[in-house]
């Protein structure tokens, strides 16, 4: 019996290791295509994965001898890091994948990603739309280069949306300053401002995004009050006041406007509380008038639809931030980096291929396909021989629900800076229930001409090595905020001087070190 | 499954058993009054039953074994069904433990450094989490939700089951059972969702409510107060039905004669349940307690990690939130150290309350 049941196990993870090894043989013994697996971030990841009939898979197999095999990363960025970590950590690194800089510098460092440096001159129509020394510095490590930086968004494309309709309501002028801006809120907030005779809506309405190293808590959504005092961003990358914004001497004065403004009520008291999605829904019900938001998010056609059908005769108007005492900014403005790099352990013979899709999908067929999905399905061309995501091509157009999946490769095509491409992207459209023409292209324009602080580089700048460091910060800010420490000056000092301790000052060194290194000090 | 053969040998010992305690009461007085010859007589009168006793308990285990394996041969597709839950316990639980050493090295990743080739550091990863400035608030805030749902989950779970079980509408009690498990489906991201409905406080019921009596509308998210109430309440919720399953379960093995007998004695229905139905499942109690404090330092990750929000971090962050963070920054090897240190703590504990149990209740795990 105890012989029969050993002899079970035994067979039993025999068989698993074979059937776990089989794939690879065959593959390894199949001279056909090469298999390529990919880890890509999504263009809109809740419009689902790449439909398994994209027209792309076949062409690139029958071109250009690649199986594409994908893999699709979720979209919250401290998750997608875990997962590519997680990966790493278990050697278990598609071929191609994209990351942040943070993680893909500790992978260089690991020597887990392959050299690319003489891989660029094997895709001259991806250089010849990118890959300045800009981006090139951005992922070289000991002189060499280990990967591909393309822009992963279009940059200043966020801004400060205030309800027209309320103020037209209220008889308020669009404010330009802090006071103003406050009243409004206030307005807003107490003076009912959607008619409906009911106290239920709020002046300012945020969620918590953050980034460490870039926007840090309470987030990029707050920056456009935070640009008022000169505090927005983790960072003040100016080289002769360079260092953590929370050491900034006005700091405390932004602290003590943003508490005035949750003591008064002005603020959706959810903001601690909210998710993206539940913020987003927040604004399409009419829950508050001001917020920052991103140009698709806030005028995309199926983004702002919802708000259409709630609000026919509800508008938006994209002010500049408002003018503080001590400065003015929607945010700190950088060109986000997406970092695309191959796997370490990958053959020449498939780097070359690698190399070779990624420049095809940056050009011609591969960039349409990528870009704007397959030609009669989800784009015509216009007169011009431009894609359009035309209303006879129904739900599959690449701007409609269902044509958005075939689009989720558009990061590797689009390089963000074309104005043609940006105009392509963002198709103008008539809502559906007020009938009025929208254009996250024109919002885009609009957003970019606005007040931002430019500190290229910032994106890329250290978190801080412990979990402490970043707790201690969050925890304490949001402390003072929800009235757990009492908001004093005696009170903050001490904040940032334990703060300091525990460290604030080891972080702000290695920035400064970082900043220094590379170069983008201001 | 005792053969005829093996009872009587069981017999047999029993008798030498009691032999060999007489002998030795007879030595025990021989050495007493010191008399040489009969002690002398005695000890090999002792050496001989001994003799006997070892003979017979050899002949017994090893008739023991025959009978064991006769009986698996007989049931032998049952324990082939062991297999599938061996291999996967051998592989996800086993295997594991080899790899855990990476606590104490310096790992990167598997082909890099492999398990094993990774810089010994010995315990510094160890200190690292145990000098956090946050240690202490970790331990506390994890122990106060694992034994808070402890006290409020398991209570609830055994009254919901006996309250079930005690229902006589046949359709009252189904509905009941099937709304209970409901939420143990949800993911916690539905029951996030659910509870700002509640509790938000621009928009939220529990809000509506305080308003209309004239309160002050609280945001229970982020209330350093509410929100160990809400975490432990809203998994109670949440898990209670599924809990209550194992419990309906023990019930109904409950002998129903003693229930009839106890209502023919004239025992009202509270007196029935803390006589007869309490008692009867109470070994049931023990074990799942005693499983539950095995993995008391698992606070509920998923659970916590939705709710939590900077505001209120020091009451709810944990040591499985706290490790997270950690872990997007590629700290495997600490958050390693972490797990194995709340394993420790967990099986420290397991046997400390199997050992109490045993003493107290005469009910254990082992």
């Amino acid at each position: 019996m105890k012989k029969t049941i050993i002899v079970l196990l035994v067979a039993l993870l025999t068989a698993s290791f074979a059937f776990a090894q089989s794939g690879a043989e065959t593959a390894a013994a199949n001279d056909g295509p090469v298999t390529i697996s990919m880890l890509y971030s999504a263009t809109q990841t809740e419009a689902g994965a790449l439909p398994a009939d994209w027209a792309g898979y076949a062409v690139l197999e029958n071109e250009l001898g690649i199986k594409l095999e994908l893999q699709m990363l979720p979209s919250n960025p401290n998750d997608q890091d875990l997962m590519v970590r997680a990966m790493a950590a278990a050697d278990e690194l598609p071929d191609f994948f994209t990351c942040s800089r943070e993680v893909w510098a500790d992978l260089a460092k690991n020597g887990q990603v392959l050299d690319v440096t003489d891989y660029y001159k094997d895709m001259p129509n991806r250089c010849a739309v990118m890959f300045d020394d800009a981006a090139k510095n951005f992922v070289t490590y000991e002189g060499r280069i280990y990967g591909f930086a393309t822009p992963s968004a279009i940059a200043g494309n966020e801004g400060l949306l205030v309800r027209k309709d309320w103020l037209d309501n209220l008889g308020l002028a669009v404010p330009t300053t802090l006071d103003e801006l406050y009243d409004v809120m206030y307005a807003f907030t107490y003076n009912d401002p959607d008619g409906n005779g009911k106290n239920d809506t709020y002046g300012y309405g945020a969620f918590v995004e953050e980034t460490l190293s870039y926007e840090i808590y309470p987030g990029r959504r707050f920056e456009p009050l935070m640009g008022a005092f000169g505090v927005e961003g983790t960072w003040n990358m100016n080289a002769s006041e360079f260092g953590l914004r929370i050491h900034d001497e006005h700091y405390y004065d932004w602290m003590v406007f943003f508490k005035k403004c949750i003591d008064n009520g002005v603020i959706d008291p959810n903001w601690m509380s909210y998710k993206k999605d539940d913020f987003r829904a927040a604004w399409k019900q009419g829950k508050f008038g001001i917020f920052r938001e991103q140009n698709s998010a806030y005028a995309g056609e199926n983004n702002y639809a919802p708000f259409d059908a709630n609000f026919p005769n509800g508008s938006f108007v994209v002010v500049d931030a408002p003018i503080g005492p001590y400065g003015q900014s929607v945010g700190p403005l950088c060109q986000g980096m997406r970092v695309y790099a191959i796997n370490a352990d990958v053959d020449a013979k498939k780097a070359a291929k690698i190399v070779e899709m990624f420049d095809w999908m940056s050009y011609g067929e591969g960039y349409l396909l990528c870009g704007y999905g397959e030609e009669g399905k989800n784009y015509v061309l216009d007169a011009q021989g431009l894609p359009q995501s035309d209303a006879s091509l129904g739900d599959l157009g690449y701007a409609q629900s269902k044509g958005q999946a075939y689009i989720q490769l558009r990061n590797c095509a689009f390089n963000y800076s074309n104005a043609q491409e940006i105009a392509l992207r963002y198709p103008g459209y008539t809502t559906k229930v007020s009938q009025k023409y929208m254009s996250a292209g024109d919002v885009l324009l609009e957003m970019q001409k606005k007040t931002w602080t430019a500190t290229p580089g910032q994106n890329s700048m250290p978190k801080p090595d412990t979990t402490d460091v970043s707790t201690f910060y969050q925890q304490g800010i949001a402390e003072f905020l929800n009235g757990t420490r009492a908001l004093t000056e005696a009170n903050w000092k001490a904040f940032v001087a334990q703060f300091d301790a525990i460290g604030g000052l080891v972080w702000e060194a290695q920035g400064l070190e970082y900043a220094q290194a590379n170069g983008i000090l201001q | 499954m005792r053969s005829g053969k093996n009872y009587a040998l069981s017999l047999e010992i029993d008798q030498l058993k009691a032999q060999k305690r007489e002998v030795c009461l007879r030595l025990k007085e021989a050495k007493t009054q010191k008399n040489e010859s009969d002690i002398q007589r005695v000890t090999e009168e002792l050496k001989d039953v001994s003799a006997q006793l070892s003979e017979k308990k050899r002949a017994f285990s090893k008739s023991e074994n025959q009978v064991l394996f006769a009986e698996m041969n007989r049931h032998k597709f049952i324990y082939f069904m062991l297999i599938i839950p061996l291999v996967y316990y051998f592989i996800f639980k086993y295997i594991p433990i080899w790899n855990a050493q990476i606590a104490f090295r310096n790992f990167i990743s598997l082909k890099r450094t492999g398990i094993t080739g990774g810089t010994w550091v010995g315990l510094e990863n160890f200190k690292t989490f145990i000098g956090s400035y946050y240690f202490w608030d970790l331990i506390r805030n994890t122990l106060m939700y694992s034994f808070g749902k402890l006290l409020v989950s398991l209570p609830m779970s055994i009254l919901l089951s006996i309250a079930i079980y005690e229902c006589t509408a046949k359709y009252l009690r189904k509905i009941v059972q099937t709304l209970s498990y409901l939420p143990h489906f949800l993911s916690w991201v539905i029951m996030y969702g659910i509870l700002l409905a509640l509790l938000s406080p621009s928009q939220g019921i529990l809000n509506d409510i305080i308003k209309l009596f004239g309160g002050t509308p609280k945001n229970f998210l982020t209330d350093v107060h509410a929100f160990p109430v809400i975490v432990i309440l809203s998994d109670a919720w949440k898990e209670m039905g599924w809990s209550a399953i194992i419990f309906i379960a023990a019930l109904m093995g409950i002998d129903g004669t003693l229930f009839e007998a106890a209502t023919v004695e004239g025992a009202n229905s509270w007196q029935r349940v803390r006589y007869i139905t309490l008692p009867s499942i109470k070994p049931v109690i023990v074990v799942v307690l005693l499983m539950k404090i095995g993995t008391i330092l698992d606070a509920g990750f998923n659970q916590l990690y939705m709710l939590y929000s900077p505001a209120v971090y020091s009451v709810g962050d944990i040591i499985d939130t706290w490790v997270y963070r950690g872990t997007i920054n590629g700290q495997f090897s600490l958050a390693t150290a972490a797990g194995i240190f709340k394993g420790v703590i967990g099986m420290s504990l397991l046997f400390i309350s199997n050992w109490a149990s045993k003493k107290v209740t005469e009910n254990s795990l082992f």
